[in-house]
């Protein structure tokens, strides 16, 4: 099973200062968005687009760093600063810590 | 105490914005976090809130924090200024020649805000009207970073409004006012590059400050903002300590600068409509006293403590320096850090003929007697006192808005101007507290005050030495 890295000491300092039910629903926005951000990148990727798939990744790698989420954004930020990437391998990689690291964030903001 | 707040029974706590006042059990918590008040700062604190409907003047205000006493005005500004530093500057507003008022507006309890709300659904709860609420407006197309900012600014007592790209919020801010603009820069239609490109051909979204919030990497893309016309940056996940204070120190830019126009439009008139900021390089000559005030030594003090102090110290004297001058009628043109420079004169209902040289002598004494209080609250913590020289001469100014259509600024311009700056540096090498006059301030006084004639000096606009004049400590 991978080890997810959430950094506690930025989640629990965003939910001093947010409120943790907010927080909460804010994992659940970004659970529902994220996933529309990585088809993004996939879609830029089949089209060649690289400032399309940077930006999307840029996306990405802002929400994860704001919840402390530092491998998903170490990803992210490798593909935002990479240019457009030879194959889909990356992405993919992305998609699959993303899974975990929403999982992850759930059980963190209900606990 | 001889008189208890009005609400000190309220058996549970009243929210104004981020504050939450409870006034029988004495305590006081900003964000929900516990803040300790001294006893006075809470006195003085309860009475303005229990009379926040109306101006409260401040001999109202000594007696109730200070009850029986006789006590001179500098020590409720010291406490005005302790209750600033936790509240916010634009929580207590100064009315001059009349006292402070308490201007954050109550919400009905229990807090309209607690931490749990639903995000996405939080700003549509806000009213629009609420008075005095400063209106901010988020542009930033990912929700996540939406809502999070959007929540963090409400908690902070913020009206707050969202859009998603850069070109919606260019119509919000031609169609509505707002008193600061948060912008992402990566943004679908028109990022934020473009808006602020925008901007900076268009004068009147000028009078909306910018923070660009952005996880961009790089030194780059802050420069270029800035180029821009950016207020300022702040960098993505956003500190939220970081954010409270630039957005603090933004409105309270903008305010006084709105405070600053709404006067100096009484010489060079208003803006025509869609003029550009240069066409307001108009205005007419006006007798005016002229104020420069410095913070003498702060660079050696500056070497020898933390950079925070430094910054705090400037802060707490700053406050204390604009509450002086307001407080006598006088506008501030001119700020610098350890130094400001105001005009007094400029308000119709002031005759030209010497009658701004009295507020502001009040004003230069004030600031002596705040000092000196300062000075001695820093003692307790065995910390250095500071030195404030002040220079003060009379002449005709020409006031008004110049620059060019990307930037522009209050400007006061004058031979009176330089003057008073140069006796202000004379002032500095008189010792502590030093207050100098030119020749033609001290005839206006016309012996209203003791005044001491030191040895001449060339000044600006004088070719000869001229006679310099010091204002002794007693009025």
């Amino acid at each position: 099973m991978t080890h997810v890295v959430i950094d506690p000491h930025t989640f629990d300092e965003l939910q001093a200062s947010a409120g943790a039910d907010f927080v909460a629903e804010l994992v659940d926005t970004f659970a529902e968005e994220a996933p529309t951000i990585v088809a993004e990148m996939r879609a830029a990727f089949a089209e060649g687009s690289a400032e399309r798939f940077r930006r999307a990744a840029h996306s990405l790698k802002s929400n994860s760093s704001t919840f402390g989420a530092t491998r998903l954004a170490e990803l992210a930020r490798a593909l935002e600063l990479g240019g457009l990437p030879a194959h889909a391998s990356g992405v993919d990689a992305v998609a699959h810590e993303l899974g975990s690291t929403i999982v992850a964030l759930r059980e963190i903001a209900r606990a | 105490m001889s008189e208890r707040p009005a609400g000190a029974t309220d058996p549970a706590p009243a929210q104004f914005g981020r504050f939450a006042i409870h006034l029988a059990e004495r305590r006081l918590s900003v964000d929900g976090a516990p803040v300790t008040l001294g006893s006075r700062a809470f006195d003085l604190l309860a009475a303005l809130v229990t009379r926040r409907d109306r101006v409260v003047p401040k001999d109202e205000l000594i007696e109730v924090v200070w009850p029986g006493l006789v006590v001179e005005d500098n020590n409720l500004q010291v406490q005005i200024s302790a209750l600033r530093k936790v509240l916010g500057t634009q929580a207590i507003s100064t009315v001059p020649g009349r006292g402070y008022q308490f201007t954050v507006a109550a919400q009905p309890a229990p807090a309209a805000t607690p931490p749990g709300a639903r995000p996405s659904r939080a700003h549509e709860r806000r009213g629009a009207g609420r008075p005095r609420t400063p209106r901010l407006l988020v542009a930033d197309d990912n929700k996540v970073n939406r809502l999070l900012l959007c929540r963090s600014l409400e908690l902070m007592g913020h009206d707050v409004t969202t859009v998603e790209n850069g070109r919606s919020a260019l119509e919000r801010l031609r169609a509505e006012p707002f008193d600061l603009l948060l912008l992402d820069l990566e943004m679908p239609e028109l990022d934020g590059f473009g808006l602020l490109e925008q901007r900076a051909d268009d004068a009147a979204l000028q009078d909306v400050p910018v923070i660009v919030t952005s996880s961009l990497e790089g030194a780059a893309a802050v420069a270029r903002c800035i180029e821009l016309g950016a207020d300022d940056y702040l960098h993505k996940p956003v500190n939220p300590v970081l954010l409270k204070a630039r957005v603090d120190a933004s409105l309270e830019r903008k305010r006084l600068r709105d405070h600053q126009r709404e006067l100096l439009a009484r010489l060079g008139g208003d803006r025509p409509e869609g003029a550009s900021a240069a066409a307001d390089a108009v205005g007419r000559h006006v007798e005016a006293t002229l104020l420069s005030a410095r913070l003498h030594g702060i660079d050696a003090l500056a070497a020898l403590q933390p950079a925070q102090d430094t910054l705090e110290l400037l802060s707490s004297w700053t406050t204390l320096m604009l509450d002086a001058i307001e407080g006598q009628g006088g506008i501030v043109h001119q700020m610098a850090g350890d130094a400001v420079a105001a005009v007094f004169g400029m308000s119709e209902s002031e005759p030209a003929s010497g009658g701004a040289i009295w507020p502001a002598v009040q004003a230069a004494l004030e600031m002596r007697e705040l000092v000196a209080a300062f000075n001695a609250e820093r003692a307790v913590l065995a910390k250095p006192a500071i030195a404030l020289a002040i220079g003060i001469a009379r002449g005709s100014v020409v006031a008004g808005r110049a620059g060019t259509p990307r930037r522009a600024a209050d400007v006061c311009v004058g031979a009176a101007v330089q003057r008073a700056a140069r006796l202000e540096e004379l002032a500095g090498g008189l010792g502590a507290g030093t207050v100098l006059l030119d020749g033609s301030s001290r005839v206006a006084l016309a012996g209203r005050v003791v005044t001491d004639t030191l040895a001449p000096a060339v000044l600006p606009g004088s070719a000869d030495a001229v006679p310099v004049h010091a204002l002794e400590n007693t009025a």
